[in-house]
């Protein structure tokens, strides 16, 4: 039986699991949306993996974006980690040499700077989601261009069109009103491109150096609209990672693979019949006292296994 | 008179002021999500965010039964120094008559402080007022002193959560400890409390210390900084406030010849980044990093209310600071919202990065 490290990367919009062997080859990527439930697409690209491989042995499993904590606690994660971190650890791995990391999500997006294969400073966008994937997915519905083609669509763009940037309120009424001027769907796709990475430069850079070897991932990093876009805004080539959406998940399965390697520890992981328990998250309002915290808790086999969101740890400290 | 203040941090020290010359004390409410809401609502959209939790703290504290209310004021050109005005006129034309009594510094404003200060002291005698404040002084001395152990030993603690624990009962201790006798038995019992805790050994080489800026309140007070203290603390790292309520007083309240303040030095420290005093505590926190790199601290988080104007600046300095210095920083910026997330992401990611500056590599944290 073969030995695997998994990586699960939860996020808003996408869920991403990647598994390597313990040399740190690839052994299996898988891309699907989250559609809102979080387990259920963890546990379908559990059965995927399953099916497709075959029985595996797990040494070790890592989780991270905005849904870490949830999944690690159904899948038995050995390390739960930050997807910052989790980020540039892939791209130090494939891209010694890298300075620069541009990374697009659904709900966020990131520079992290590396200098000899340490980050050594990162930006995040705030709660706001302008500028990120799910603001391009509403407008490629709006113009009725499927997702997949909406780059593609914007590098056939002949003319310049200049989008507001800033904030995506103002580029959207900014769209509109260039669309009654006549401009195409491809110019128009083009310029909301541009405005998208002179915003995403401007916020997240503003204050850093940023140096090329640039890498371009995260979700939105298929998009060769906004590849060419970057290419354009920073003057030179970016590079796009072969599994560029898989960057989170890759990346916390090799740290999970230098965890177990170092300590020896056995995994904690559940095994793959995970994904036929029933994981029954919820939440409630503790009353406590005045501040109302809205506690998550999830359940197995009606028992409470983990719980958080409370600021006083009264839920936290009482499970798992 | 029953009187109230708010929070910002442990309100113990000036608690034993207003008891100790005789008047009934409110004890003042932590404040919760309420409480900002209740800020919120009645304060102008546009005013930073401590203003609107004292506003909170102050409805709070009527509703309890309170008639006046002390807090300290600002000086410089921070909106801070007007906000007294603000809150009383805004808590007047709410209806409530209460009394609003904001302490300047003493330098500033001599004659105005006297007045304030005889007018809490009642029909008390002025050495009763002498013993009074420097036995509160003494407790404040003594809970500072106390959270500092606190804050170191929080990173290492084997039962997560424990130092919190032992930091709430010893100010329960020391809020109820009335005379000297019973304050120096009170610090030796928490003394012994705190080397109880079980510690994890960590060689020297990986400790990580955080020195925390920015602008007072947010600094001092966990419950609208989302705890990043003991965020920090549970992420294994100790942590130095720039801000402590003794060093304000040392520096504030004490005539310099006597004071043991060590923020003159600090504020030349600071010179270099920004050279006059622009408000709030911007130019100490410079020298406050100046001083932590000094110290071999491995990182900075900078907190700031959304809108602060001092702490703007500071933002846009910081990343100077940053690069000369050759030390992390990290900005926050705090307000109303409750979504902690993604504020803790970046935590944990500064602190990841600091440790693998460090270590040259990263020594996983299984958190």
């Amino acid at each position: 039986m073969k030995g695997v490290y998994l990586g699960i990367d939860v996020g808003s919009v996408t869920t991403k699991i990647a598994a390597i062997d313990d040399q740190a080859g690839m052994v299996f990527t898988r891309y699907i949306r989250t559609n809102g439930q979080p387990l259920e697409s963890v546990k379908q690209s559990l059965r995927e993996l399953r099916n497709e491989l075959g029985e595996l042995n797990v040494l070790g499993v890592g989780t991270t974006g905005s849904g870490r904590q949830l999944v690690g606690i159904m899948v038995g994660a050995d390390v739960v980690k930050n997807e910052i971190t989790a980020h540039a650890t892939a791209t130090v791995f494939q891209y010694p040499k890298v300075r620069t990391i541009f990374e697009i999500g659904g709900q966020d997006s990131k520079i992290i700077v590396v200098q000899d294969g340490v980050v050594v400073d990162f930006a995040m966008n705030t709660v706001c989601a302008a500028g990120t994937g799910s603001f391009l997915d509403h407008q490629a519905e709006r113009l009725k261009v499927p997702i997949e083609q909406f780059g593609e669509l914007a590098l056939k763009a002949k003319k310049d069109v200049r989008i507001a940037g800033r904030c995506t309120v103002f580029a959207e009424s900014d769209m509109i009103a260039k669309q009654q001027f006549g401009f195409s769907k491809a110019e128009i796709i083009k310029g909301l491109c541009e405005a998208l990475v002179r915003n995403y430069i401007n916020n997240l850079g503003r204050g850093k150096r940023l140096e090329p070897p640039f890498v371009f991932q995260g979700g939105v990093a298929a998009n060769q609209g906004i590849r060419a876009a970057f290419e354009k805004e920073m003057g030179c080539e970016i590079i796009v990672p072969n599994h560029a959406g898989n960057m989170g998940s890759i990346g916390v399965a090799l740290i999970v693979r230098d965890y177990i390697q170092e300590t020896g520890v056995p995994t904690k992981f559940r095994g793959f019949d995970v994904a036929e328990l029933e994981f029954v998250p919820s939440s409630f309002e503790c009353s406590g006292c005045s501040n109302h915290c809205e506690i998550v808790k999830v359940e197995l086999n009606s028992k409470m296994i983990a719980a958080w969101g409370d600021r006083c740890g009264k839920w936290t400290n009482n499970t798992i | 008179m029953k009187v109230s203040f708010p929070y910002m941090g442990t309100p113990i020290g000036y608690k034993k002021i207003a008891a100790l010359l005789g008047h009934e004390v409110i004890d003042p409410p932590k404040p919760t999500q309420r409480t900002i809401d209740l800020g919120v609502k009645y304060s102008p959209e546009f005013a930073c965010f401590p203003m609107k939790v004292l506003l909170g703290s102050y409805i709070e504290a009527i509703e309890l039964g309170a008639d006046t209310l002390i807090s300290s004021g600002g000086h410089g050109p921070c909106r801070a120094g007007f906000y007294g005005e603000v809150q009383s006129k805004i808590l007047r034309s709410m209806g409530y008559d209460v009394d609003l009594i904001i302490f300047d510094s003493i330098k500033r404003d001599f004659l105005g402080f006297y007045r304030k200060v005889k007018k809490i002291k009642g029909k008390h005698s002025w050495r009763d007022v002498w013993y009074t404040l420097k036995f509160s002084y003494h407790t404040i001395k003594i809970l500072d002193f106390l959270e500092q152990q606190i804050e170191t030993v929080r990173a290492y603690e084997v039962h997560k959560g424990q130092s919190t624990k032992v930091w709430e009962m010893i100010e329960k201790k020391i809020d109820g400890a009335y005379s000297d006798a019973e304050l120096d038995r009170v610090k030796k019992e928490a003394q012994e409390m705190i080397d109880e805790i079980k510690l994890v050994q960590v060689p020297e080489e990986q400790k990580i210390r955080i020195g925390i800026v920015g602008e007072i309140y947010v600094v001092m007070e966990s419950s609208v900084n989302m705890r990043v203290e003991e965020r920090l603390g549970e992420l294994g790292c100790e942590v130095r406030r720039s801000q402590y309520l003794s060093e304000w007083v040392d520096f504030n309240l004490i005539p310099a010849r006597f004071s043991p303040s060590r923020e003159p030095e600090i504020l030349r420290k600071g010179e270099k980044y920004i050279e006059i005093i622009i408000g709030g505590h911007a130019k100490q926190n410079m020298g406050a990093i100046v001083d932590y790199k000094e110290q071999g601290f491995d990182g900075i988080v900078h907190l700031m209310p959304f809108g602060c104007l001092p702490e703007l600046i500071s933002q846009s300095i910081m990343p100077k600071v940053s690069e000369d210095l050759d030390i992390p920083v990290l900005t926050l910026s705090l307000d109303e919202q409750t979504g902690r997330a993604n504020s803790l992401t970046r935590l944990e990611a500064f602190v990841d990065l600091i440790r693998t500056r460090k270590n040259g590599k990263c020594i996983i944290q299984v958190s």
